[in-house]
């Protein structure tokens, strides 16, 4: 009994000690919270992790102070709903895209004043404005700069040894699943690199995200027609889809040119483990120079489902958002609008060495004829965000789960895709 | 009407009695009871938390739940967790524990070594395991290869995840089954052993025949403690695998939870919350069923 | 005589293969947490080198230099501490009161109340959490520390044990002070409290380590990293999307060795604790 109580005070007394010394939160006049994901899930979120302080000239213009708080991916958005019904909702947070729907579904996003909204939509390139427009000129928030493409990305050097032309990238799913095969290499039972290194964990969001490339390019319509905000219909299992994952699946299984045991496809072409991936361009611009400055790599759009077909590069951002039970609306949108002006748009993309959202800034250098926003935009004309309907939460767990349970050989691509079907039909009638 | 000094005493006792018993019945009846019964009420609704919208749904979300494969899935999940828990960490606790019972050197130690995995933080203890089931560097696999065995997906195979999970948790229960196998054998008087040593039994026999007889109460309280704390697994599925891959790994309580805060559908998260909840409570009226008529 | 050695032989035979077997079983408890400090302080080049190397060398604290400028470990502690000091305190108090009343009175619908208190048990909060957050988003209480402790303010195992206890002591000393004109509240914290003063022990360290390793609550109700325990500040310590193991076993020593180190300094009271509330439950 007294040693328990020994170890209890002396802990306590640690304990405030240490926390003494962790130094309190500083309160200025008026505290903005800000949310934005942690870790290595995007690379636009540089900015808050490298110690930047990129909110620092509008907190000393406005007097007031912005507390800047990393929430952790997987559960961002569970915290982002519970903070809302719990009226603690941050004041703006920087989200995922696709995760919109649901929290406009519970007015839980603030939108932008109409001349926010105007000003911008003139203002910015073609693709970035899709982004944004969630019909008749309504914004929820500013998508992020360097958005994301998704493009298949290599390691040029790789190509070479296996004899393959260095700059010239599969254009088709048999093509590709050809390549992967020259490009893996085998180590009695394992793998020492893999010819495409494939997303497969996790939550099944994200794996839509990462396959999006070869649905979409196989006929998958998440919703039909795109542009409606309830309702529409879902297309996902048809031949040419089940083919297409089937394809996937074999590459596994039949060709043995991947494994799942490479589950991080941006590490593994960093870390040389893969020949070739497929994700959000931006992260590999701007973690290779750091990560792996001798790496060789170059993109294209990522291959069609069937020769002659055309290729899709799934289009997505993150957005700065303000959300609804904030109390100082009026400042919060200030900050982001100030966030994402012009001149901020240049500075961000610039010093991260990636795509502007102002077509002003897209014509201007070193952006004009930077190599890398050049070929960027040549994947645009593929591009192609997800549609802004309530029920794509819903349709995208149905697809992703669906995908790995084929990806993981635990159900066939008729019964995985049959299920989905029937999945994305009841998150769309759910909505209505 | 004059108070006797007995009934003023027991009014007395009275109001102490509830003066006592008011914190405990408060914080239960606010934090405990009435969620309980809201949750009840919950799955017959449909439950927009943030828009405070609540639209009566009758039956349909039970009617879901049954097409529900994930759900389906979860509760098949947790159904072979359970069995594995039970059988092989119960099992083996109990082969470990009779070894304990000859008063051995080293046993004090023993117990405290096998111990620690139970009071360290299931959350702490599940993230070093997932370094060691990691496909490509983690110790497992490297000492597979070591040896020259074919390696795994482990965490990341779907063949894999819900095997890694039972693993672990056998890891982190042995202890606690074990030294509860311990104080049950203690009570095993030592005179029954040195007869049977004298009727010439061997060790095997003397497990068969004397222990496990000897210690059913224990069992018993073992096989429940361990299924009812298995239908409640979350910490180590939530940090191992998340329930995946390809919801190989999903179980009842990770469900309630994707629902309820990914998903947003409150409502239909109560409706599975309420089938975990008849389903320990089935497991609690089996045990008292059972204590009663072994009066144990 | 040779029947004698025959069986001494066999006897001891039967000895060694239990040690090899506790032995062998006794490694594989370890292996983890020996993997995980070797790990945190390897260089970051041996961690992915093939063999796996068993030793630091030469043993770096880079990692935690990382993994304490990544999160304040320090801050989670002292949450941690808060809200199982404050738990572990309310519930054993309210359950020694408690278990007084149930265990010497007799009052009207007492056994009802009971009843009550012991069926919450079987409710956990995995099944009410949902409710359960609703009414906390009603209070204002979500990102609080009334929010993390609410369901945790009162246990009922404290509440049984304390009655099995105080039911089981001898009557006389409570009837004795209550003549020499002690009050209730008296007679329970200088007479009956002392003399359960092992189980008090036993109830508050199952209740500590219960509190200390909670997750599935604290999970749902934080938001702010001010408000992170320990077990909550390690699960998020992880990048799912750029896993550094060198800085993540780095966090998980942190957050463990302290626990064990107070574990074993107490192991035999703590194991023996456990073993009879165990059984007695």
């Amino acid at each position: 009994m007294k040693k328990i109580l020994v170890v209890f005070v002396v802990l306590l007394i640690i304990s405030t000690f240490a926390v003494s010394a962790e130094g309190k939160q500083e309160k200025g006049p008026v505290t903005l919270t800000f949310w934005y994901p942690a870790g290595e899930i995007t690379a636009t979120s540089m900015p808050f992790r490298d110690g930047s302080k990129p909110w620092a000239e509008f907190e000393a213009a406005n007097n007031c102070k912005i507390d800047v708080v990393a929430i952790d991916y997987e559960t961002m958005k569970q915290k982002l709903l519970t903070a809302l019904a719990g009226g603690k909702a941050p004041d703006i947070a920087m989200i995922d895209g696709s995760w919109m729907g649901a929290f406009v579904k519970e007015n839980g996003l603030v939108q932008l004043p109409s001349q926010y909204a105007k000003e911008w939509l003139d203002g910015v390139s073609p693709d970035t404005k899709a982004l944004s427009d969630w019909g008749g000129g309504k914004m929820y928030g500013y998508p992020s700069w360097g958005e994301d493409a998704y493009a298949l990305t290599w390691n040029v050097d790789m190509f070479r040894e296996a004899g393959l032309p260095p700059y010239q990238a599969p254009k088709y799913l048999d093509e590709f699943r050809e390549y992967s095969k020259k490009l893996a290499i085998r180590e009695g039972n394992d793998f020492k690199r893999v010819g495409y290194a494939i997303r497969h964990v996790g939550h099944p969001h994200g794996i839509v995200d990462k396959w999006d490339w070869l649905a979409v390019s196989a006929g998958v319509k998440y919703v039909d027609p795109p542009t409606v905000l309830v309702g529409g219909k879902s297309v996902i299992d048809i031949p040419p889809v089940r083919k297409a994952f089937q394809g996937a699946h074999d590459m596994i299984y039949v060709d043995k040119s991947t494994s799942l045991n490479f589950p991080d496809p941006r590490d593994c072409l960093l870390k040389g483990l893969a020949a070739m991936q497929i994700s959000e361009l931006v992260s590999i611009q701007v973690r290779q120079p750091k990560e792996a400055p001798n790496l060789k790599w170059a993109f294209s759009p990522p291959p069609a489902a069937e020769k002659g077909g055309k290729p899709a590069v799934h289009i997505s951002a993150w957005n700065y958002s303000v959300f609804s039970p904030s109390k100082h609306k009026e400042l919060a949108l200030k900050a982001i609008r100030w966030f994402n002006n012009k001149d901020n748009d240049f500075k961000m993309a610039k010093k991260y060495e990636s795509t502007p959202r102002w077509m002003a800034n897209y014509n201007s250098e070193p952006f004009a004829s930077d190599p890398y926003v050049k070929q960027f935009k040549s994947l645009l004309p593929y591009g192609q965000p997800y549609p802004k309907n309530l029920a794509l939460p819903g349709i995208m767990e149905a697809l992703g789960s669906a995908i790995q349970k084929v990806l993981h050989d635990e159900a066939t691509v008729e019964k995985a895709f049959a299920e989905a079907q029937k999945k994305a039909d009841a998150a769309i009638e759910a909505t209505k | 009407m004059q108070d006797t000094f007995l009934t003023r005493a027991r009014k007395e006792r009275w109001f102490y009695a509830y003066l006592f018993i008011s914190p405990v019945l408060i914080f239960f009846g606010l934090f405990r009871v009435y969620p309980a019964l809201q949750t009840l009420v919950f799955s017959f609704f449909k439950v927009e938390i943030v828009a405070r919208r609540y639209s009566w749904v009758g039956l349909k979300n039970f009617a879901l739940l049954l097409q529900d494969d994930s759900f389906i899935r979860a509760i098949k999940n947790t159904f072979i967790y359970a069995l594995y828990i039970v059988f092989i960490s119960g099992f083996l606790g109990l082969v470990l524990a009779s070894m304990f019972n000859s008063k051995m050197k080293l046993g004090a130690f023993f117990k405290a070594i096998y111990f620690i995995p139970y009071i360290t933080s299931t959350v702490a203890a599940a993230v070093v395991w997932g370094y060691l089931y990691d496909p490509k560097f983690g110790l497992f696999n490297m000492l597979l290869r070591l040896v020259g065995l074919p390696t795994r997906g482990w965490t990341a195979s779907s063949r894999d995840a819900l095997m890694c999970i039972v693993i672990f948790s056998i890891w982190k229960s042995l202890g606690y089954n074990m030294v509860i196998f311990i104080a049950g054998l203690q009570n095993i008087p030592d005179m029954i052993y040195e007869a049977a040593t004298i009727d010439g039994a061997g060790p095997v026999t003397k497990f068969f025949r004397i222990t496990i007889p000897m210690i059913v109460p224990t069992i018993f309280f073992v096989i429940i403690y361990n299924t009812i704390l298995s239908l409640k697994v979350f910490d180590q599925v939530f940090v191992l695998t998340a329930g995946g891959p390809a919801e190989a790994s999903t179980v009842v309580v990770l469900q309630i939870y994707n629902q309820a805060f990914l998903n947003y559908r409150f409502g239909y998260a109560s409706a599975e919350a309420f089938v975990l909840f008849v389903s320990v409570m089935l497991i609690t009226v089996v045990q008292y069923w059972i204590s009663r008529r072994m009066e144990i | 005589m040779k029947v004698q050695v025959l069986k001494r032989t066999g006897e001891i035979s039967a000895t060694s293969i239990a040690y090899l077997l506790l032995f062998a079983f006794g490694v594989l408890m370890v292996l983890p947490f020996y993997w995980m400090i070797v790990a945190s302080l390897q260089i970051p080049e041996n961690l992915v080198s093939f063999p796996p190397k068993w030793w630091p060398q030469p043993p770096t604290t880079e990692h935690y230099m990382d993994a304490m400028a990544k999160a304040p470990f320090l801050l989670y502690y002292r949450n941690s501490l808060i809200v199982a000091i404050i738990s572990v305190g309310c519930s054993v108090i309210f359950g020694l009161f408690a278990g007084y009343a149930f265990a010497i009175y007799r009052f009207p619908l007492q056994n009802l109340f009971f009843i009550l208190i012991l069926s919450t048990l079987m409710v956990p909060i995995q099944v009410t959490s949902v409710s359960l957050y609703i009414l906390m988003a009603r209070l204002g209480w979500i990102d609080t520390f009334p929010g993390i402790l609410a369901p945790n303010f009162a246990s009922a195992f404290a509440v049984f044990f304390m009655r099995q206890t105080i039911k089981g002591m001898p009557g006389d000393l409570i009837d004795a002070a209550r003549i020499d004109g002690a009050g209730e509240v008296r007679i329970v914290t200088t007479i009956v409290a002392p003399l359960v003063k092992s189980v008090i022990a036993t109830v508050t360290l199952i209740l500590f380590i219960d509190s200390w390793n909670d997750f599935l609550w604290p999970v749902i109700i934080i938001n702010s990293k001010y408000l992170r325990t320990i077990t909550v500040g390690i699960a998020f310590f992880k990048d799912p999307y750029h896993i550094s193991f060198g800085p993540l076993m780095a966090a998980t020593s942190i957050a463990t060795i302290p626990m064990i180190v107070i574990y074993l300094l107490l192991q035999r009271f703590v194991i023996k604790g456990i073993a009879t509330t165990g059984l007695k439950f």
